[in-house]
């Protein structure tokens, strides 16, 4: 066996099967990559980190491939906008690697310290980045909830605004059908590259921003999301497959799981309430965020700015592991009850069940 | 005990079976002449469905709907007559109501032609060389009745239970007859056989309600009664119809519950001409049932056939659309008599109509004049549609360019609208498990699965190529291959679980 592949036990692979299975519902569910979960998923299996990296994006390169085909069949892809932004969220990447790479360097004389200026920054920035966007749709939820015109389709009041200001040259997208200023892209790209190449969760960003900055519809933005997703991965594993860090017996066995999984996630979209949708997604992307700020006390520690028992750090992982698998697998959970219901109510003819009373006898 | 459903063509002396059996067992008779009447009474057009199915063997949703309110007013009046459980209805196809319900004797009654001649010559005082003809006429229009009222052929003797031929056996024979066999145990009332007729009574009152109420008259809508819970389905032009269903059907006698439900989407059929119940229409119609959707039509004519007075004044694409709300401007189908006569391009889709009415799956539906542009045009008026089926178009055009112009046209829909398109053709493929899906399922099973085999027996070689020392050397063509596999392995498996799922409905 080479050094850095693990030796893959049944129940391992049953345990990485499993893992892409919750990705998969989550990532079919929520339209991200489901990499949150299942990359550190497998790092607490004992998969080397920079394996479990190379072999989930490696899986992500195959999976976004095939989405993003099938996207591009429904007329979701706008090539044209993927490639603008493609090109001004490499520049991001290579903020963020720069950054990332700098902190790291900079914790390299402090023997335990090692890395731990770049695991706070990122997990500031995951815990900042992700709370605001959770926020913002529960937000969103609660202010729609009860609304006659809840659910009638994303706010316009940032792309109007932009629209107002004219920038040019402003540039014309034909298959999503909007004009967006070159400035505005170059903003938005730049971000969507730093977030990936920082926390990883580029869709996160990425899609929203296109929805509401752009006014792209949201089926178009998610599929041409995807296309993105699909270069960012194959540039991935190409590097990482060149490194020799990609097991590609962890990529099949993620697809295993992984693409049942999707297919149920995608289900659950088209079946389960748009508030339900949100709510579920809101909930899980906070239990992600305490996962990550109750690991941050121990890079404090490293860093010299908190002092206590470095014994603890076991609590603070443990605690921190428990609650991304909480997430992911309450998450997972969830949306299948959901999908399960749908599907047995659908196939009871009765579908959205609008009214139900008891007539009052006179 | 039973009830007695006796069924017959004209001047065949099923009044006089019905008046003797009722005379013979004490049970009470009612006959359709008198169920028109009191219908009549009750401000439902009898009379013009029957002209409009006779005059203008044509069908739309107006006269679709006068009919659904016309069997649920002769449904709900035969179950309250059978209260009791005995009742001997004559009629023309009695034999055809009450699905279901078990209890009742389905009888039908023919004379030889040289009989129903005599009797017609004394009911109707005619010249005997008119009779003949007259009769055949009449059994013509008979059969057109039964068709379009209970889309069934009257002679089919699966539907019946006992059949009478009065050439040899007299009436009185044969009403002794009938009181011998209604007492069989295998026609008693049970309380499942109660059961059933009380599910028909009250789904045929619910509609009534429904369909005569200012409230929701014009909307299209399926109703089931069970055991006191009566479903209402409606589709999603009518959203917000829900509570006024409510009101109406408060109180109803015998309902405990009222659910009300809407189909969650549209699908969008467009087509030139509508072949009434085909492969396409069973497809959509399967899809609709799996998505809680409705179905809307949209049928395409050519601008030539722009030719009716009303459409040249409206000079608009759409000339009519028979929706819930429009009912003011709905095609009548010539059934008032004294109304303009009206010229129109029907091409089946009326008939397809009519049936997604009986189905609870109408969504509606328009006709437009033009080609491509005219098609996107009335597509943008679509609310909520989730895919659009195109079916047969551009037929004036040779084969290929049919096939070339329809593709460009679901492309350029695709686009604009961000809806799935598929032509016809496609439908089985893409949304139902057949043949060819599944010998795709178990090759591409096949090679998943012998490329999981290969890769987990080989892993080591696998390993060493990938990050072992072989790597250093071959470091290019490695990763090459990763990221030629990958998604090799993505697509193959991808298929396979797409495949199943849509082997069990989930898509």
């Amino acid at each position: 066996m080479i050094v850095h592949f693990l030796h893959i036990s049944m129940s391992t692979a049953f345990q990485v099967v499993l893992l892409g299975f919750i990705g998969g519902v989550l990532s079919g569910f929520i339209g991200s990559g489901g990499a949150f979960f299942m990359t550190p998923g497998m790092m607490n299996l004992g998969i080397e980190g920079v394996v479990a990296v190379a072999s989930n994006i490696t899986h992500k390169f195959g999976k976004a491939m095939v989405g993003s085909h099938k996207h591009s069949e429904a007329g979701n892809v706008d090539k044209k906008l993927a490639v603008f932004v493609l090109g001004t969220a490499i520049l991001g990447i290579q903020i963020a690697v720069w950054i990332t790479s700098m902190l790291f360097k900079g914790g390299a004389g402090h023997g335990m310290a090692k890395g731990a200026g770049a695991n706070l920054y990122i997990s500031v920035v995951f815990a900042t980045i992700l709370t605001a966007v959770a926020i913002s749709m529960l937000r969103d939820l609660i202010k729609t909830s009860g609304q006659e015109n809840a659910g009638a389709g994303p706010s316009r009041k940032i792309t109007d605004f932009l629209a107002k200001l004219n920038l040019p040259p402003v540039i014309y997208f034909k298959v999503a059908d909007v004009k967006v200023s070159l400035w505005v892209i170059l903003i938005v790209g730049v971000a969507t590259g730093y977030l990936a190449g920082t926390i990883g969760v580029g869709g996160f960003i990425g899609v929203p921003a296109m929805i509401y900055v752009f006014g792209v519809p949201t089926a178009v933005a998610a599929g041409t999301e995807l296309y993105l997703a699909m270069f960012m991965g194959a540039y991935g594993a190409l590097s990482y497959a060149y490194q020799g860090f990609v097991d590609i017996r962890l990529t099949m066995l993620l697809y295993i799981g992984s693409l049942l999984g999707i297919y149920l996630g995608v289900y659950g979209v088209k079946v389960v309430n748009e508030k339900v949708i949100r709510l579920v997604t809101s909930l899980i992307i906070l239990l992600c965020v305490l996962s990550r700020i109750i690991a941050i006390p121990i890079y404090l520690r490293q860093l010299d700015i908190l002092s206590f028992d470095p014994a603890w750090d076991v609590y603070f992982n443990a605690a921190s592991k428990f609650f991304l698998f909480a997430s992911g697998i309450s998450g997972c959970l969830v949306i299948l009850f959901f999908v399960m219901r749908a599907y047995h109510q659908r196939r009871q003819i009765h579908k959205t069940l609008q009214v139900e009373r008891v007539p009052v006898r006179p | 005990m039973p009830i007695i459903m006796i069924s017959s063509v004209a001047h065949c002396s099923a009044e006089k079976l019905a008046e003797d059996l009722g005379r013979k067992t004490g049970w009470p008779t009612l006959s359709r002449r008198e169920l028109a009447d009191q219908a009549h009474t009750q401000g439902i057009k009898l009379g013009r469905i029957e002209t409009s199915i006779i005059k203008k063997p044509i069908s739309n949703e107006s006269l679709a709907r006068e009919k659904d309110i016309y069997l649920a007013y002769i449904t709900a009046a035969i179950c309250e007559k059978a209260r009791d459980g005995n009742l001997i209805y004559e009629g023309r196809a009695g034999h055809l109501l009450l699905p279901g319900v078990r209890h009742r004797l389905r009888v039908g009654l023919m004379a030889p032609k040289g009989v129903r001649i005599e009797k017609a010559i004394a009911d109707l005082n005619l010249p005997r060389e008119k009779v003949s003809s007259y009769l055949d006429q009449i059994d013509e229009d008979f059969e057109k009745w039964v068709h379009y009222v209970h889309r069934a052929e009257w002679k089919d003797p699966g539907r019946f239970d006992f059949f009478i031929n009065l050439q040899t056996i007299s009436l009185s024979h044969a009403s002794d007859l009938l009181v011998s066999i209604a007492s069989l145990p295998d026609y008693c009332t049970t309380v499942e056989t109660r059961q059933a007729m009380e599910n028909h009574h009250l789904t045929a009152k619910a509609k009534l309600r429904l369909s005569t109420d200012d409230r929701t008259r014009r909307a299209n809508f399926w109703v089931r009664a069970v055991d006191g819970v009566v479903t209402v389905t409606y589709m999603p032009g009518q959203k917000g119809i829900d509570h006024a269903i409510i009101e109406v059907l408060e109180q109803l006698e015998g309902c405990n519950k009222v659910q009300c439900t809407m189909a969650e989407t549209n699908v969008l059929w467009a087509q030139e001409r509508f072949h009434g119940i085909d492969d396409n229409f069973h497809h959509i119609t399967q899809i609709a049932q799996r998505w809680g959707a409705a179905v809307e039509l949209l049928q395409i004519a050519p601008p030539s056939e722009l030719a009716c007075d009303e459409c040249i004044a409206a000079t608009a694409n759409e000339v009519r659309n028979p929706s819930a709300d429009s009912g003011k401007a709905a095609y009548t189908g010539g059934v008032e008599d004294d109304g303009p006569e009206v010229s129109r391009h029907d091409n089946g889709l009326d008939k397809v109509m009519e049936e997604l009415v009986s189905i609870g799956r109408s969504g509606g539906g328009k006709t437009i004049y033009g080609g491509s542009e005219e098609i996107i045009e009335a597509i943008k008026d679509t609310t909520n549609c989730s895919l659009i089926v195109l079916g047969d178009i551009f037929l004036d055009k040779g084969h290929e360019a049919r096939k070339r112009q329809a593709r460009e046209l679901a492309l350029n829909i695709r686009e604009r609208f961000k809806i799935p398109v598929v032509t016809s053709d496609e439908i089985q493929s893409r949304f139902f498990f057949g043949p060819r899906q599944a010998l795709k399922l178990m090759t591409f099973a096949l090679a998943v699965l012998c490329i999981y085999a290969a890769a987990f027996t080989y892993q080591d070689v696998i390993l060493n190529f990938l990050g072992g020392p072989m790597h250093q050397n071959v470091k290019v063509i490695s990763a090459i291959c990763v990221v030629l596999f990958v998604p090799l392995v993505a697509y193959l498996y991808g298929t396979v679980t797409g495949l199943l799922f849509k082997l069990v409905g989930v898509d």
